[in-house]
């Protein structure tokens, strides 16, 4: 029962920080000066009758909400206008019914591009995430137990460079010995054209193509985990039922499998899920230098077009994701540390 | 046991990548093998030659009637026909169309169309679908660029399947510049897809048209995958397969050509040219770019009854810009040659007004521009008043009213801008103009813009037509209100002059009014244009050869050279 109430105070914040977010998504791109009709498309062959047109093709001509014509205080509307027919409305409408509006870029449904690009993002993310999680843990585990030996320093300080890496930095740089050394692929996810025998060239097409956005990701969040993982463990190694297991002649490895890994487990899935959250986003940078069609390189393109309808689509998954994953997180605190759950109640 | 089981996925993982790795058919390497094998190889027709090219955009749609980028209509001169083609020499050249006729008055227009020809699908392709075509484009008010380059348009009629009967509401000189990209689209794929938003919304996924190549494989933003028509009308391409791919950056893009991942590369830095005319088996090439891009400096003039006030009009540009002796001073201050070579590391010629020297004809070469002198700027400033009576540095209004410290905004995109803002406060400084330096993000920069003329002088620019009117077009009087006329400039003189050459019909008699008006807008100096960069190109010389590289205007990625190259045997 007392697992329940929790849970569902859990998810009724969640979703209130949804609407919030949805609210805010709406009214942060309509505060910003300009017209998108006119801002995307600044062209002596573009026609009034033809701006007008892309206005109205995109609802752009209706009152932003009752009584704002647009957010502009010193140009108030018409307060007569139903409600109903404000953009505000329509969007909030829109959403309900799962549909997350028209790219002005593309002309395409939001939805169907965002789905395309998570596809990919997840793809590249998951794998770097696997990968950083594991050797973060591993790396932790062992400069703890081995703490300040070489071991350790080595350790330390190569997880401190990777986690003050400018990403984009290190993108190129490995973009650059991976193609010349290793003849590895600059671009994209499949190389176009290829005709594949079978699925096992496509997937090992597919491979090569995430060797280096992996690893670029990879080193860069595999310091965090590192560096968060050894000072809990730290921390947790310095506990009296760890000297009691020592004493009862237990392995090194059972030890730090059985006893000191569950309890230091709990920062770190804050931070994995921190991270899951804003990886979808935080691809940014690797998407861009590696032109990985992911969300972060969408996002990037759609700033750069002023696509405000793609913005809004992609950062309310962004809010989504982040919200699920923390969500997630308190879930897993209670299974990991049944203590939180009490301590709720 | 949750340690063990990442174990192991790890290790699944990590022996996929190995493999992936190491694993010899690698599938990058291999078309360049291939390109390779097709010359020693008897097995050449199973390797199909397939053009790869690097280019760091991507088409916005395939519907013609929707698209806006450069990159789009790329592609739709390989898989549309047209009436007309142009040439990079500028001149126009038959297409679908074979010959054409016209009535003494220049209204009605007959073109003969080459017979029994077809669409990618094998569908014929007659008479009906260029009218279909004309007027789709011409009833869509929502089409961004086809209902501009319909406007002239009375009636199109098809009296049988190979004959087209355009009737115009008036005479025009550029009837051609505007057929070219009027794409021949099939009605009978289209005429579900007419009616208001659908038209523009229809994806057009399989971009069934007439043209030389035809659409393989599309990935929106990634890549667009196109393979040879062998039923073409005309002689088709002598390769198999063009890959036009999508890169987001473009280092990797020159590292692409330099590994030979790619065979020709649309764009590159300039700061990447000396490095990749010393890498192996690859080609730099610079020329005048098909579709221009030019950079103007912009000085707001708007002020008193120019300035448009219905339509939200500010004007609070510094009133010392409306004084042509003050622009004229800019004008000697800007150091040209050094901005060439400085931000486009040579790679550009100096700018005189915003036609730029690509257009060919069109553009007044004889026009002597002012020279590089600060002497002669700071004399003009002195004669009209302008002095430096505080002894600031900066010069005052001749009434003392306020100092020369003009804003400078810019778009922030723009990688040129930050630089040449940087170097103009620098020789413009030594005239005793001071200048208050600001990016803007491109939506903030139109609203401070045009009609509002809410600065002092921007760094912008505009895309061009081959034909100059649509750029001369945004210095007119009536292009004030409507915001695309960024400077409020008006002049009775030049707007006339613009009536009479959009109704020349005598070629040499519309050359000599479209310079006429160059002349007074550089006389004028309404804008300053610093330079015209060059397009900069590269190809690899061991994988494909017969680029066209000899002709006034340079584009690889143009029909015309995806024709004729051939895999290097």
């Amino acid at each position: 029962m007392k697992r329940l109430t929790y849970l569902l105070r859990r998810l009724q914040w969640a979703l209130l920080s949804i609407l919030f977010v949805i609210t805010l998504n709406f009214f942060l791109f309509r505060v910003l000066p300009g017209d998108p009709a006119r801002a995307g498309i600044r062209d002596p062959r573009l026609t009034a009758q033809a701006q007008q047109a892309i206005r109205e093709r995109f609802g752009l001509d209706k009152p932003v909400i009752n009584c704002f014509e647009t957010l502009n205080p010193l140009k108030l509307g018409k307060c007569g206008v139903n409600p109903l027919e404000t953009q505000f409305f329509i969007y909030v409408g829109n959403l309900l019914r799962g549909e997350l509006g028209t790219s002005y870029h593309t002309n395409r449904p939001v939805s169907s591009m965002l789905g395309e690009a998570l596809l990919n993002t997840v793809l590249l993310v998951g794998a770097a995430q696997v990968f950083s999680i594991v050797f973060g843990i591993i790396l932790g585990l062992v400069a703890a137990w081995k703490s300040h030996t070489a071991v350790d320093f080595t350790a330390l300080t190569a997880s401190l460079v990777a986690w003050s890496l400018p990403t984009f930095w290190l993108g190129i740089v490995l973009l650059f010995a991976g193609s010349t050394w290793l003849g590895l692929p600059v671009v994209g996810k499949l190389t176009p054209g290829m005709a594949y025998p079978h699925w096992g060239a496509k997937a090992a097409d597919l491979g090569r193509h995430l060797i280096l956005p992996t690893l670029t990701f990879t080193i860069v969040v595999l310091g965090e985990y590192m560096l968060v993982m050894r000072s809990t463990v730290l921390d947790v190694l310095s506990e009296d039922y760890i000297l009691t297991a020592k004493a009862k002649g237990l392995s090194t490895f059972q030890i730090l499998k059985d006893h000191a890994l569950r309890n230091a487990l709990l920062p770190m899935v804050t931070i994995v899920a921190l991270n899951l959250g804003f990886t979808v986003a935080g691809a940014i940078q690797i998407e861009t230098v590696f032109s990985w069609p992911g969300l972060g390189l969408a996002i990037f393109d759609a700033v750069g077009r002023r696509d405000y309808p793609m913005l809004q689509g992609a950062f309310l998954l962004i809010a989504v994701s982040v919200i699920t994953a923390n969500l997630i997180a308190d879930l897993l605190y209670s299974y990991l540390d049944p203590r939180i759950q009490a301590g709720q109640s | 046991m949750r340690t063990h089981r990442s174990f192991w996925m790890v290790c699944v993982m990590l022996a996929l990548m190995v493999s992936a790795c190491g694993g010899q058919p690698t599938p990058a390497a291999s078309p360049s093998e291939s390109g390779a094998g097709t010359a020693a190889a008897p097995a050449e027709q199973k390797s199909p030659a397939v053009v790869r090219v690097g280019w760091a955009g991507s088409p916005d749609t395939l519907n013609p009637a929707a698209a806006l980028l450069s990159e789009s209509f790329v592609i739709y001169e390989l898989a549309y026909s047209a009436l007309l083609d142009l040439e990079l020499d500028g001149e126009y050249s038959p297409d679908l169309a074979e010959s054409w006729t016209h009535s003494e008055d220049g209204l009605v227009w007959t073109f003969k169309l080459v017979p029994n020809t077809k669409f990618h699908d094998g569908t014929p392709l007659t008479a009906k679908d260029v009218v279909f075509s004309f007027n789709f484009y011409k009833d869509h008010e929502d089409f961004p660029y086809m209902t501009g380059y319909t406007t002239a348009f009375e009636s199109v009629e098809a009296p049988d399947d190979t004959t087209v009967v355009l009737t115009l509401n008036e005479a025009i000189p550029n009837l051609f510049s505007q057929i070219v990209f009027l794409y021949i689209l099939p009605e009978h794929i289209w005429k579900d897809h007419t009616e208001g938003a659908a038209a523009t919304e229809f994806e057009n996924l399989e971009l069934i048209g007439s043209g030389p190549f035809k659409l393989k494989q599309y990935a929106q933003g990634e890549f667009v995958h196109l393979e040879a028509n062998r039923d073409f009308y005309r002689t088709g391409p002598k390769v198999d397969e063009v890959v036009f791919q999508t890169f987001s950056n473009l280092d990797a893009l020159v590292q692409a050509i330099k590994t030979g991942q790619v065979d020709m590369i649309t764009e590159m830095p300039n700061t990447a040219v000396a490095t990749l005319r010393n890498a192996e088996n690859v080609t730099v090439v610079t020329g005048a770019p098909l579709a221009p891009d030019v950079t103007d400096i912009i000085l707001n003039q708007a002020g008193g009854d120019n300035c448009p006030t219905d339509e939200g009009g500010v004007c609070s540009g510094h009133p010392a810009l409306a004084d042509r002796n003050v622009r004229l001073a800019l004008a000697h201050a800007t150091n040209k040659q050094e901005l060439i070579d400085i931000i486009l590391l040579g790679l550009g010629t100096p700018g005189l007004t915003l036609i730029p020297d690509s257009l060919g004809t069109w553009y007044n070469d004889k026009i002597a521009d002012y020279p590089f002198d600060l002497v002669k700027a700071n004399q003009i400033l002195e004669d009209a008043g302008y002095k430096d009576s505080n002894g600031d540095g900066v010069r005052e209004m001749p009434d003392g009213s306020r100092d020369l410290t003009f804003r400078l905004n810019w778009p922030s995109d723009s990688t040129v801008a930050p630089r040449l803002a940087e170097l103009l406060g620098k020789t413009w400084g030594q005239i005793g103009v001071k200048l208050e330096m600001q990016a803007l993000d491109p939506d903030a920069l139109t609203s401070i813009c045009c009609p509002a003329f809410d600065y002092d002088i921007l760094i912008w620019g505009w895309g061009s037509d081959p034909d100059p009117s649509f750029l001369l077009s945004v210095m007119l009087t009536d292009q004030i209100p409507t915001g695309m006329s960024e400077t409020g400039y008006s002049n009775p003189e030049f707007d006339d002059l613009f009536i009479q050459q959009s109704r020349e019909l005598d070629p040499a008699k519309r050359q000599e009014i479209v310079w006429k008006m160059q002349e007074i807008l550089h006389e004028d100096v309404v804008y300053i244009v610093p330079f015209y960069s060059k397009a900069v190109q590269a190809y690899r010389t061991d994988r494909f050869k017969g680029w066209i590289v000899d002709q006034p205007k340079l584009a690889l990625d143009d029909v015309t050279s995806l024709m004729v190259v051939e895999p290097v045997r």
